[in-house]
């Protein structure tokens, strides 16, 4: 075999190869067990859900006396999956907490670990999809507010 | 006066088979989209807040300058796929010499930008997280979209540039070098997903996005179109072969070849093509001759030196051998001159490209001079042709000849002692009020200018070639 038949088949050999890998075609990031990030509101009486039973439809619990949990859809972002659930009481939302978002690597460890306690609160404020995303952290933002609509379309709550 | 003028041009030999000029404003246009594109990638990270951050210190500065530098890094990449696409009107503009040395320029400086981009990014990204840098560097290549292309990407851009050294670049045989080049296609295509798949100043905007499949789609069809498709498309129109062989004298030998509808063929004198002769092993390699007489619309004439890389084929060229070539390049045209007194400064083998427009140019009797450098009688060669153009159009012919001076001199040595300005202006009086055609090696043709340039030349009347680069 020739030189340039060796290199040329190298070459496509290995684009082969690299382009067989994940982050080469900008598929989702497997979804690692994120950490809970919680957030209750002050008058809120409830009960930190830990639900990480991530399914990827919405869902609702009721937990007693502390409100109805409410589990938005999986929003899948360029970074990895995000998803929202909200607990609310008397028509209220008292506890916000996100599952899953993304943590892959460091930087959206970093980028999220601030990102993801502004949104809970921003959001417990408005109570409303009606809030401002962060920047600097633009996709999970984004990927945030596609999931607590659906939570919020859940509990009815507009 | 008329009536002389007049009957002087009728009896010339004059053909001008596409008079094109190329418009004062190409060069403009070209100059102004490679600032506009740099511009606008410095723009977009000033619109995502660069400078606060850069302003801000710490790790957030870091990453900015980061981001900075990587813009700038690709937008150049892409400026150097550009710059040796041959796109006609950057060709017209500029002129290969100078595009190839601006393309050498870029591609360092780019090469330079990505390496400061790599290691501010990961600096910046580190310390944002308080992890080190080395393990960023491992999580952001396996774990960031598009960064394991990103990085093979690099290793290409990084062989090829270790390639074009000039230490490594003088070791490795031509074709060696020119496919191992290719491999930049490859790294300038594989650094594309992460700019936009994590690039910072473009997942947040439509329109930053747009701009750059803009450019990439703009590098890559210019390549597609005019160094593949134009030459196929060329070759496929005018079907050349070898006419015929000639020996001129001592290694030289010139190659007559026909075709058809050469008339067609937007080729002027002083032009060149890059030419691939296909008799056997080594066809695969193009050689740049210039045309060594007037394209008349029936044959060309190139006049080959053997250098041994390859030239050496030429001699034994049999008539009928399929030739393809690309071209036609070069700026060293009659596209200026429209009259007066011109000047012509060949050495050895770069008398080719004169010689074809001292069959083209509109001078008159008395009006053109050549002079003609080389080592010794035995290398001047076309002296037959040269004394039909003394006897028939009134050139006059001043042979320099001897060996290379011992300083940087356009003269030989016997007449170095003599300043270089001082020598033209005694050889060809007239030489302030011509226009000036030089072309032969790159070391003797820079004392060439300086002397026409000190000698009072305006720039924009003196016209070279670079025989090598």
């Amino acid at each position: 075999m020739r030189r340039i038949t060796l290199w040329m088949l190298s070459t496509v050999a290995a684009l082969v190869l690299m382009f067989s890998y994940r982050t080469s075609t900008n598929s989702p990031a497997p979804v690692a067990a994120a950490a809970v990030a919680t957030g209750t509101s002050s008058g809120g009486t409830s009960s930190d859900g830990s639900s990480s039973s991530g399914t990827s439809s919405g869902g609702a619990s009721s937990d007693g006396a502390g409100g109805t949990t409410y589990t938005g859809s999986t929003a899948s972002t360029r970074w990895g999956d995000v998803q929202v659930a909200i607990t609310v009481a008397d028509g209220k939302i008292t506890a916000v907490t996100v599952p899953v978002y993304p943590t892959e690597n460091h930087r959206d460890q970093e980028i999220n670990a601030r990102a993801v306690p502004t949104l809970v609160q921003e959001t417990l404020d408005a109570q409303s999809a009606k809030i401002d995303t962060v920047s600097g952290a633009t996709v999970t933002s984004d990927g945030y507010l596609e999931s607590l609509q659906s939570a919020l379309d859940a509990a009815h709550l507009s | 006066m008329t009536a002389t003028a007049t009957a002087t041009a009728t009896a010339t030999p004059v053909h001008r088979a596409d008079p094109r000029t190329t418009p004062r404003w190409y060069p403009d246009v070209g100059g102004t989209a490679a600032a506009l594109s740099l511009l606008i990638v410095v723009a977009l990270w000033v619109g995502n807040g660069g400078v606060q951050q850069l302003i801000g210190g710490g790790a957030e500065a870091v990453s900015a300058a980061g981001r900075l530098t990587g813009l700038l890094a690709s937008d150049l990449l892409l400026l150097q796929v550009l710059l040796m696409a041959r796109i006609p009107l950057v060709e017209r503009a500029f002129g290969q010499d100078r595009l190839a040395r601006w393309h050498r320029w870029a591609g360092f400086t780019s090469f330079w930008l990505m390496v400061v981009h790599i290691v501010t990014i990961t600096l910046g990204y580190a310390a944002a997280a308080n992890t080190n840098a080395v393990a960023e560097l491992w999580d952001m290549i396996w774990t960031y979209p598009g960064m394991l292309l990103a990085t093979a990407g690099t290793l290409a851009l990084v062989m090829v540039v270790a390639t074009s050294i000039r230490a490594a670049r003088r070791k490795l045989r031509y074709e060696s070098w020119h496919l191992l080049h290719l491999y930049a296609y490859l790294g300038v295509g594989l650094a594309l997903p992460h700019q936009l798949w994590t690039g910072a100043d473009f997942v947040a905007s439509a329109a930053s996005r747009t701009y750059w499949w803009t450019l990439y789609g703009v590098s890559a069809g210019a390549v597609l179109v005019y160094r593949i498709g134009l030459p196929a498309w060329r070759n496929w129109r005018h079907r050349l072969v070898v006419d015929r062989v000639v020996p001129e004298g001592p290694g030289l030998t010139s190659v007559y070849l026909s075709g058809q509808r050469l008339a067609e063929l937007p080729a002027r004198a002083g032009q060149f093509f890059q030419w691939r002769f296909l008799a056997g092993p080594g066809w695969s390699r193009a050689n740049p001759y210039s045309l060594s007489a007037t394209p008349h619309g029936e044959q060309l004439r190139i006049t080959v030196k053997d250098l041994g890389d390859g030239s050496s084929r030429v001699a034994g060229l049999r008539p009928g051998t399929k030739v393809l070539v690309e071209g036609p390049y070069g700026k060293l045209t009659g596209e200026s001159y429209s009259g007066g007194p011109v000047v012509l400064i060949a050495c050895g083998i770069g008398v080719t490209p004169l010689l074809s427009l001292l069959g083209e140019l509109p001078y008159r009797a008395g009006e053109a001079t050549l002079i003609y450098r080389a080592r010794t009688e035995a290398e001047l060669a076309f002296r037959g042709e040269l004394e039909w153009f003394a006897r028939h159009r009134g050139v006059r012919v001043v042979t320099l000849l001897g060996p290379r001076a011992d300083r940087p001199s356009w003269l030989p040595a016997d007449l170095a002692g003599r300043a270089d300005s001082e020598m033209l202006r005694e050889v060809a009086p007239e030489v302030a009020a011509a226009h000036v055609y030089v072309c032969g090696p790159e070391a003797w043709t820079a004392p060439v200018r300086a002397a026409a340039l000190a000698a009072g030349v305006p720039a924009d009347r003196l016209h070279t070639e670079l025989f090598a680069w």
